[in-house]
């Protein structure tokens, strides 16, 4: 079991309940879509999983480890553990391809020999031979997307949270980042991707998470019976 | 820490003072004008306490013996003042000598005071030297009730308006270091507070990427150090130039004893750069603090 959620509100200091009694189990392996409407609580729920909140009620486990009474030491190792792909990609503009990439791994004080071999098989994988001394404000959406993931995957993570990657992105490329979406998890690593665009979700035939008003409303999982909470 | 690490920290610090040129030297330019006046305000205490120790151990009680007393007695009461708390040193002045000093005093030879006088006027005295010349007034009034003692100077009133103003001048030397360095941190932690927020962007992913507390620090504080460092050393440099030429014209001027050890001063300029590293690293330390709690 890699992540588990126990009972988890969260109740932000304004007093908005963006969560509200969650519970729920992600194994290793899986590709989960996260969907519901603006508001729903999705962004909150991506941001419990790597940590930038803490749940007010509730328990949340990574690696059976409780992440709410891990030490503040601690969660930089657990983060490791876990690539962030954004909507607007968050590159970052003064630095190339390569070296975007390659920031993932510096900034986690990974040798230079491991950097160095490391970084052209991840740009490989996600089909950017060739750019890796562009810089990100010469490419297409769609490179710039892959630019990400591909920093996202460089630390090896065992999971991948993609929030709205596609969002500003056309629907041919999106479909493209679907393809190396599923080829990473494919590779073995848990996707879970938070989204809006249902034509993307429908065809792909995986566990979708459904939430509105900060509660679970469907659980395809559960639906089916495959899998018991 | 390995090698690639350290070059990261000293790659993104002058980057990001490099990016925010402008601001890096207004930061310097402030930090260096704060630390020269802190530095003068250091020199002018410590010179101001030179002057104010001279003066203080300038500060002497004189006791004057009753014209009677015999040899033996006198003695005795030289052993009883001798035992008073706090006396340093008893010199006794027999009424020829102080005749002649007042003579010398007087400007000499145009006429002689023996003959004018006949007979010597002054008596025998005592010169007393306070160990703290803080305590010469309390001293002063444990002379003055014994026995055979017949009046006690030490200058008083004068002597205790002369603490009092030393006392003050002490008190806003202080306050005005404390007042400064106070402005050089705001100045500083203005100028990290800014190049954090200009790499917020990068901070934040640092921080999801699992980079440690201390390595999304670093570079911060490398970026505090040089600043306060380079302001100091600027102000360090103009502080000992303009003192150096202030002690060179003070000798032929000015009467004024002015501090002139070269080693003393040595440890003062080590200071300001000191304070100016660790004004540097408060500063980035209350800046940080706030900001990378992601």
């Amino acid at each position: 079991m890699l992540v588990q959620f126990y009972n988890v509100s969260k109740i932000y200091p304004n007093g908005v309940k963006a969560l509200d009694d969650i519970s729920l189990k992600i194994d290793r392996g899986e590709f989960i879509f996260l969907m519901g409407p603006s508001g729903a609580g999705k962004s909150s729920f991506v941001k419990l999983l790597f940590r930038e909140e803490l749940p007010s009620r509730g328990q949340i486990f990574m690696n059976s480890r409780s992440i709410i009474r891990m030490k503040r030491s601690e969660v930089p190792k657990m983060r490791r553990n876990i690539g962030v792909v954004f909507q607007d990609f968050k590159l970052l503009e003064n630095k190339t391809v390569a070296e975007n990439v390659a920031f993932a791994m510096e900034v986690v004080g990974a040798p230079y020999r491991n950097i160095q071999k490391r970084v052209p098989q991840v740009i490989k994988q996600v089909g950017l031979e060739g750019y890796e001394n562009t810089f990100p404000g010469q490419l297409s959406g769609g490179e710039q997307q892959r630019v990400g993931i591909a920093r996202a995957l460089t630390n090896e993570p065992l999971m991948l949270i993609a929030d709205e990657p596609t969002g500003n992105l056309d629907l041919n490329t999106s479909l493209e980042i679907m393809e190396l979406l599923y080829d990473i998890n494919r590779k073995g690593t848990t996707v879970i991707m938070a989204t809006h665009a249902q034509q993307l979700v429908k065809s792909a035939h995986k566990r979708v998470i459904m939430l509105d008003k900060g509660k679970i409303v469907s659980d395809s999982q559960i639906q089916f019976g495959e899998q018991q909470i | 820490m390995n090698m690639r690490s350290l070059k990261y920290f000293f790659s993104e610090a002058s980057k990001s003072l490099y990016r925010n040129r402008l601001l890096t030297l207004v930061t310097i330019a402030n930090v260096a004008i704060c630390i020269l006046i802190l530095g003068a305000a250091v020199l002018m205490t410590v010179n101001a306490n030179n002057i104010i120790d001279n003066l203080e151990s300038d500060v002497e009680i004189v006791a004057f013996i009753d014209k009677e007393m015999s040899d033996k007695d006198t003695d005795l009461l030289r052993e009883k003042i001798e035992k008073i708390d706090g006396v340093k040193a008893v010199v006794f002045i027999s009424k020829e000598e102080g005749l002649k000093d007042l003579q010398e005093k007087l400007g000499g030879k145009e006429y002689d005071l023996n003959s004018t006088l006949e007979e010597n006027p002054l008596r025998n005295s005592f010169e007393i030297e306070a160990v703290d010349p803080h305590k010469v007034p309390d001293i002063a009034k444990k002379i003055e009730i014994l026995n055979g003692v017949y009046k006690v100077n030490y200058g008083k009133g004068v002597v205790e308006k002369l603490f009092q103003v030393t006392k003050w001048v002490r008190i806003v030397g202080i306050v005005t270091i404390v007042l400064l360095a106070f402005g050089a941190i705001f100045l500083i932690s203005t100028t990290i507070r800014l190049a954090i927020f200009s790499r917020r962007k990068e901070v934040y992913l640092m921080k999801l990427i699992g980079a440690s507390d201390w390595f999304v620090r670093m570079p911060f504080f490398l970026e505090g150090v040089f600043l306060g460092l380079t302001g100091a050393i600027i102000a360090v440099f103009f502080l000992a130039l303009g003192y150096g030429s202030l002690t060179g014209q003070a000798h032929k001027i000015l009467f004024l004893p002015l501090v002139t050890d070269i080693g003393f001063l040595i440890n003062i300029y080590l200071i300001l750069l000191g304070a100016g590293v660790l004004l540097g690293i408060f500063a980035t330390y209350f800046s940080l603090s706030k900001f990378l709690d992601v």
